[in-house]
């Protein structure tokens, strides 16, 4: 019974601490912060970066394995909030996997840039509310 | 006995997603009313506004309003205390099931040292939701006139 209890009390431990998925990052080029009124721009992967952009750094979004916040949108918002912190205003997906039988979850490889112009006349996906 | 226990395994499997399901109805007010509300940056329409967000994740909420201050804050994941009938009843199926779908979570306003955001207000109801915001007016903001009805 005690065996069975502390089996119970470690998987919500587990379940408690590890719905986030893995975020890897690596910023070669970090810009002062940006604001929340500064807009950043989604490039999926069939969008074009535009010319004249500095690349800030990347992102690499990968599955826990007890990650459950982890839709296409939830990982777009996350990375803005680190384009933000480290001055870029474009996430551009340049590798994205789709869930399937191995992970309920998207895996996306993200590089993040800072362009002077308006990042809004861009072509980018819009994001959705999940 | 076993079949009390069986029972109770059977009941309470899942308890937090049978009884609050994977999302929650968020209700959000604003005093003055008619303030653009923003979740993610995604505009969902003017005060009072209704949205059904999954639990599963965090949101950022921001309110526009002309002459007044933006105002900014996060809806946070907290703990669901129905998930704890899981662990009480050995619901091994609802200790995997809720995370899953979120159902381990509520919805609850950004506190900062245990402080809510100044001018925001919240209660629910069953499993709804409402948050009142005061909104500030801009100091840096005139006045210069007032359209009327004709």
């Amino acid at each position: 019974m005690k065996h069975i209890i502390n089996t119970l009390v470690l998987l919500t431990i587990i379940a408690l601490t590890s719905c986030t998925p893995k975020i890897s990052s690596n910023f070669t080029n970090p810009q002062p912060k940006l604001s929340i009124n500064d807009e950043v721009a989604f490039l999926d992967i069939e969008h074009e970066i535009p010319e004249n952009t500095v690349k800030i750094g990347d992102l690499r979004f990968q599955d826990s394995g007890f990650s459950t916040d982890c839709s296409f949108n939830s990982l777009l918002t996350q990375a803005r909030n680190k384009a933000r912190a480290n001055g870029a205003n474009i996430v551009k997906v340049v590798d994205k996997k789709e869930p399937g039988i191995w992970s309920t979850c998207y895996r996306l490889k993200i590089e993040l840039y800072k362009y002077d112009g308006n990042v809004s006349s861009l072509p980018q996906y819009e994001l959705k509310l999940g | 006995m076993k079949y009390i226990l069986l029972s109770a395994i059977l009941l309470f499997s899942s308890c937090a997603t049978i009884i609050s399901g994977s999302r929650q109805e968020v209700k959000i007010t604003s005093e003055p009313s008619e303030a653009k509300v923003y979740i993610n940056e995604i505009e969902v329409g003017n005060t009072p506004v209704e949205k059904n967000l999954k639990r599963n994740q965090e949101y950022s909420l921001i309110l526009k309003l002309d002459g007044y201050e933006t105002y900014t804050t996060k809806l946070e994941r907290k703990f669901n205390a129905w998930y704890i009938g899981n662990i009480a009843f050995g619901g091994l199926i609802g200790i995997l099931i809720d995370p899953i779908t979120g159902a381990i979570h509520k919805l609850k306003p950004e506190k900062v040292n245990g402080n809510l955001k100044n001018g925001t207000t919240y209660t629910t109801k069953g499993e709804k939701l409402f948050i009142k915001i005061s909104l500030n007016i801009d100091e840096n903001s005139e006045k210069i006139g007032q359209l009327k009805k004709i």
